[in-house]
């Protein structure tokens, strides 16, 4: 089954466009790129800074993210919050009873 | 509810693209990781992985091989050889 809203969570979510919208931590907000690396309690989204490249290593457990997925031409924005993946990132597909997706 | 064991194979199909693009991208480490965290998702949910993959991964030390790149794969009598850069060989048939 593709991946859809209800299955994010679920789902590999290297590669996909992110951005932080919410966070305990001010100076994470506003963080977007791409997710390049997943560990049970962090992400590591890659983007820039005044055009240098950068990797941000962000709290899954206190911050808010906003993924972007596009399926056959339209995209659609999930907003999810990071404590829901907190998790082994090979362990986070077992999970039953997910999606609290807006 | 959608089946997990779809969803997994998924997760593995997009791990192996995500290893070869980081691969092209000279980011071999990185690719390291995509092909570990395939590999363990496969064995999570019991699934064989698929056979490119089988054949474009390092048993040894777990690239992702691109020919030419960081691995050569050289015809022999009915099988190809393939060596990676660390060393490691593999045989498949053909
Ligand atoms: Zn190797």
């Amino acid at each position: 089954m593709p991946l859809t809203p209800a299955t994010l969570t679920r789902h590999e979510l290297i590669g996909r466009p992110v951005r932080v919208v919410a966070a305990s931590n001010p100076d994470l907000v506003g963080i977007a790129g791409e997710v390049v690396m997943e560990t049970t309690r962090t992400l590591s989204v890659e983007g820039s800074t005044h055009d240098e490249p950068r990797v941000w290593q962000v709290p899954k457990g206190e911050a808010t993210f906003e993924f972007t997925l596009t399926a056959d031409g339209d995209t659609q924005v999930v907003t999810v919050e990071g404590e829901q993946l907190v998790a082994r990132p090979a362990r986070r597909t077992e999970r039953t009873g997910d999606s609290k997706w807006r | 509810m959608p089946s997990e064991e779809q969803l997994a194979a998924e997760r593995i199909e997009r791990l192996r693209a995500l290893a070869k693009a980081a691969t092209s991208a000279g980011e071999t480490d990185r690719a390291r990781a995509y092909v570990r965290r395939a590999r363990r998702v496969a064995e999570r949910n019991r699934l064989s992985l698929p056979q490119d993959f089988k054949r474009f991964t390092c048993d040894r030390c777990d690239a992702y091989l691109k020919p030419g790149v960081n691995a050569r794969f050289r015809t022999r009598d009915g099988h190809v050889v393939v060596t990676c850069d660390c060393g490691g060989h593999a045989r498949y048939p053909y």
